[in-house]
């Protein structure tokens, strides 16, 4: 099962795309993923419902969350409404550790995305506070990843023992599914997706095209 | 010359991709637009300026892509109004490189005549420097 696990839609503030639009455009453009999971910025989408939309389509539509920490952006999933109240999703100031921490003791995983990225990616940050303890996931394949940016993403999650996944971080419709994360079985809902990636049963992949 | 064959709504499929515009953003151009659009800074218009900014060089004004995405549009459809072009900056657009626009309808309102456009501007490797949607409306 294949879902691009970084992706953003109108909830977010530089989010462009509809949801209905992204099903649509996979199912129009026959793109190999099977759903996708919205992780707005600094926020959890709580309100929203979208398994009418993914039933629709034939696609499975979660929901995690990018927050903001000292180590650059991380990827929340399996956020429930008490992790909510563990910190302040809306805060760009957040420890890392705190978040890890608050996310493993909820039942769900932080992931570092777009490790690799100036300013925003945790292997900038590394030289200035060490290696983040209760790291075991990074993003190495980004759908908006520039320059060498996934190159360092996996040159760190290989000198460190991280597995990788992989997101698109579509902002607008015709992004999505760039890079996505194969997972060994099937994933319907947050609690799968955690338990698939706490096993370690999945794979990164990239349908970006060599440049 | 127009190179538009549309001219309503009811020509406009989900997913259809616009032609790939390739704007001259050499150094000559981007002085014309910036003296045009009076926006003439060094940093537009003068790679060893921009350097010294601690810029990688010249960069293509923002309001200059707006205005290559506008343009495609135009040579798409000629006929449409642009109700908005929003845009999001990710990476400086550098004078003097080679740039690509590409444009895909993700959105169709048919009752109404309004139709949504990705647009992303790529560098020569591909990678994403602008990205934007824009809200068009043709006759329905």
């Amino acid at each position: 099962m294949l879902l691009d696990l970084h992706a953003h839609s109108v909830k977010s503030d530089d989010g462009r795309a509809k949801v209905a639009n992204y099903c649509q455009w996979i199912k129009a453009k026959e793109l190999p993923i099977d759903g996708f999971v919205l992780t707005e910025h600094r926020q959890f989408d709580d309100e929203s419902d979208y398994s009418d939309i993914g039933a629709k389509f034939g696609l499975t539509i979660l929901k995690g969350s990018e927050v903001e920490t000292e180590y650059g952006h991380v990827l929340v999933f399996g956020v429930t409404e008490p992790l909510t109240r563990e910190f302040d999703f809306a805060s760009i100031h957040l420890p890392l550790a705190q978040v890890i921490e608050a996310s493993e003791r909820h039942g769900a995983v932080a992931i570092p995305c777009h490790p690799g990225r100036p300013r925003v990616g945790m292997a900038a940050h590394i030289d200035e506070f060490g290696v983040p303890v209760g790291v075991r996931i990074v993003e190495v394949y980004n759908g908006g990843s520039r320059d060498d940016e996934d190159a360092i993403a996996q040159a760190m999650a290989t000198e460190l023992g991280y597995r990788g996944i992989g997101g698109s971080d579509a902002h607008i419709v015709s992004h999505i599914g760039r890079c996505a994360t194969r997972f060994s079985q099937q994933v319907n809902n947050e609690t799968e997706l955690v338990e698939a990636l706490k096993a370690g049963e999945f794979e990164a992949v990239t349908f970006r095209e060599a440049s | 010359m127009s190179e538009s064959n549309i001219a309503t709504v009811a020509d406009v499929e989900f997913g259809v991709e616009l032609p790939a515009f390739l704007p001259d953003i050499s150094i000559d151009n981007v002085k014309r637009f910036a003296v045009a659009a009076h926006w003439d800074f060094p940093r537009f218009t003068d790679h060893e300026a921009a350097r010294s900014e601690g810029l990688p060089g010249a960069l293509v004004p923002g309001i200059m892509s707006q205005g290559f995405f506008a343009a495609m549009i135009h040579r798409w459809a000629d006929g449409a109004q642009i109700n908005s072009i929003d845009t999001i900056f990710r990476a400086p657009v550098l004078v003097d490189s080679t740039c690509t626009i590409n444009g895909v309808v993700t959105d169709i309102d048919e009752d109404n005549g309004q139709v949504e456009i990705d647009l992303t501007m790529l560098n020569e490797k591909g990678e994403t420097r602008v990205f934007g949607t824009a809200q068009i409306t043709l006759p329905v």
